[in-house]
């Protein structure tokens, strides 16, 4: 579904963020992206959402070629990527589920089928009885619940988790994972940059720990 | 097709309940924008108005040649003769005693007139050539005049074409004032939806995100241009009825001070709905021109 082939990515003013990645990762796989800060994990999820370009080498994602990937294509790749963000990225503006409902919006649905999708998905994350309420007024393990719930809403067959309980304390952390899990298991291929161990142990899967841009060991 | 509809009602009806959400903003945008579009559209008014003053009057250019006083009838034979040429469109005799009875009818000099012991008005034709361009009626005035019998001519279109001249003058005005306020709604708009973007900064790099095309991100912010562009336009219209209402009554009174039942001539539909349509489209303009400018701004720093 993913292939890397020595994927290099230099930002302006000459930090080299990736050297030389080659990674494969199938459909319905499990990957963790394990390593210090700076290991380049953030730089490798932008890339496979085209956020970022990749300077050299070649990366295709579910068959598109990302460093040829036109501006107008980047939309259509986006809506089969659901993207978890460590800061939310919600919007303030708005309720819960409006929140949620915004990627069906952007994708032409119908408004009442959405509404429909968005409470079901909004309910899966545990936050039904909440839907009305400004997503400011939600702690920080239910804001990152919402943002799954945006990102899982469009039933995306990729998922895209950038340090998804980084601000979140042991508990709430648990609770994200085991969420992963369930939606891991209904097929959907996931990426995970985490420097939660205990997370990792307790879901298994396969684990990419970067170092300074370069894959450093892939254990099973 | 029905994803793409769905779109364009979502878009106008976040663009409707954004503007009801800022009634103040949304106001005095419409305001700035109605002043604006008032001004040149106001003045086409007030030409069309004084265009139809003009038209009440005779507007077709006449001649008019007065005869001697001593004036022989041969001489009247001859002239009546000349009138029936096919250069002459209309002609028409004035004997002195119609003349005077007129005069003393119309502007009421009954007793002036009266008094006279004699008519000192002349014989007269007003003459109508069939070709009625500034050149050839001079040159028949002046060919009338050398008529034997016939002591002046008079051309009646000067004052005409001075208004004429002064109404080509208003109207180049009016699209000179139309051009610049047009540049002046596309400023107004422009502004007023780039604040509109750099406000809603998050909610577009979200969008982009998760999906959004270039067209739906820009689709609310055109559809807000367009509104406030009508907004702007239903404004200039209020600000002419006002003004028109205000004038009425005055100007009635003016022209009954010279006997005349002009009354002021509103605008046509189709010109409301031009100016309407017009400034839609420059709201839409300004906003499609601010929304690509800005939106690369707010992408690029993120």
């Amino acid at each position: 579904m993913i292939h890397f082939s020595q994927v290099t990515k230099r930002y302006p003013g000459g930090h080299e963020a990736l050297s030389g990645v080659n990674l494969t990762v199938e459909q319905g796989e499990l990957l963790f992206l394990t390593g210090h800060s700076g290991a380049g994990k953030s730089t490798l999820l932008k890339l496979i959402a085209a956020i970022e370009r990749p300077t050299s080498g070649s990366l295709t994602v579910s068959g598109q070629n990302i460093s040829r990937l036109s501006s107008g294509a980047v939309p259509y790749l986006r809506r089969n990527i659901g993207l978890v963000f460590q800061d939310h990225k919600l919007l303030f503006d708005r309720s819960a589920i409006d929140n949620v409902v915004l990627p069906l919006d952007i994708a032409g649905l119908d408004r009442r089928e959405s509404l429909k999708r968005a409470r079901a998905v909004i309910d899966k994350v545990g936050l039904l009885n909440r839907e009305k309420a400004n997503p400011i007024s939600l702690s920080g393990g239910e804001q990152q619940r919402l943002c799954i719930a945006r990102a899982l809403v469009g039933r995306p067959a990729l998922l895209l988790a950038d340090e998804p309980t980084g601000n979140l304390d042991a508990g709430y952390a648990a609770d994200i994972m085991s969420m992963f899990r369930d939606f891991h298991r209904v097929g959907t291929t996931m990426l995970i940059a985490t420097h939660d161990d205990r997370a990792i142990s307790a879901l298994g899967g396969r684990i990419l720990r970067l170092d300074h841009g370069k894959v450093e060991e892939a254990a099973a | 097709m029905i994803a793409w509809l769905r779109h364009q009602k979502h878009a106008l009806t976040s663009s409707l309940r954004r503007l009801g959400r800022q009634p103040v903003a949304t106001l005095l945008t419409a305001l700035a924008m109605g002043v604006a579009i008032s001004l040149p559209s106001g003045l086409y008014l007030v030409l069309g108005n004084l265009g139809k003053l003009a038209g009440d009057m005779p507007a077709q250019p006449e001649i008019s040649v007065f005869l001697d006083f001593n004036v022989t009838d041969v001489q009247q034979q001859t002239i009546a003769a000349r009138m029936k040429q096919p250069d002459i469109a209309h002609a028409r005799h004035v004997p002195k005693d119609e003349a005077l009875a007129a005069l003393s009818q119309a502007q009421d000099l009954s007793d002036i007139t009266a008094g006279l012991t004699q008519n000192p008005l002349p014989d007269a034709w007003v003459v109508r050539p069939e070709d009625t361009s500034r050149d050839a009626l001079t040159r028949m005035s002046d060919e009338l005049k050398q008529l034997p019998g016939v002591s002046e001519t008079h051309l009646d279109s000067q004052w005409a074409d001075r208004l004429q001249a002064a109404l080509i003058i208003g109207h180049t005005g009016v699209w000179l004032l139309a051009g610049l306020f047009a540049i002046a709604l596309l400023a107004i708009s422009g502004n007023a939806i780039r604040a509109q973007v750099l406000s809603r900064r998050d909610e577009i790099l979200v969008s982009r995100l998760i999906g959004a095309t270039n067209r739906y991100i820009r689709r609310p912010f055109l559809y807000l241009g367009a509104l406030q562009g009508l907004l702007g336009g239903l404004a200039a219209g209020s600000i002419l009825a006002i003004a028109g209402w205000m004038l009425r009554a005055p100007v009635e009174n003016l022209a009954g001070l010279y006997g005349s039942t002009f009354q002021l001539m509103p605008p046509t539909f189709m010109e409301i709905a031009l100016v309407l349509g017009l400034t839609t489209l420059f709201g839409w303009l300004g906003a499609w021109i601010s929304v690509t400018r800005t939106l690369r701004q707010v992408e690029a720093v993120r």
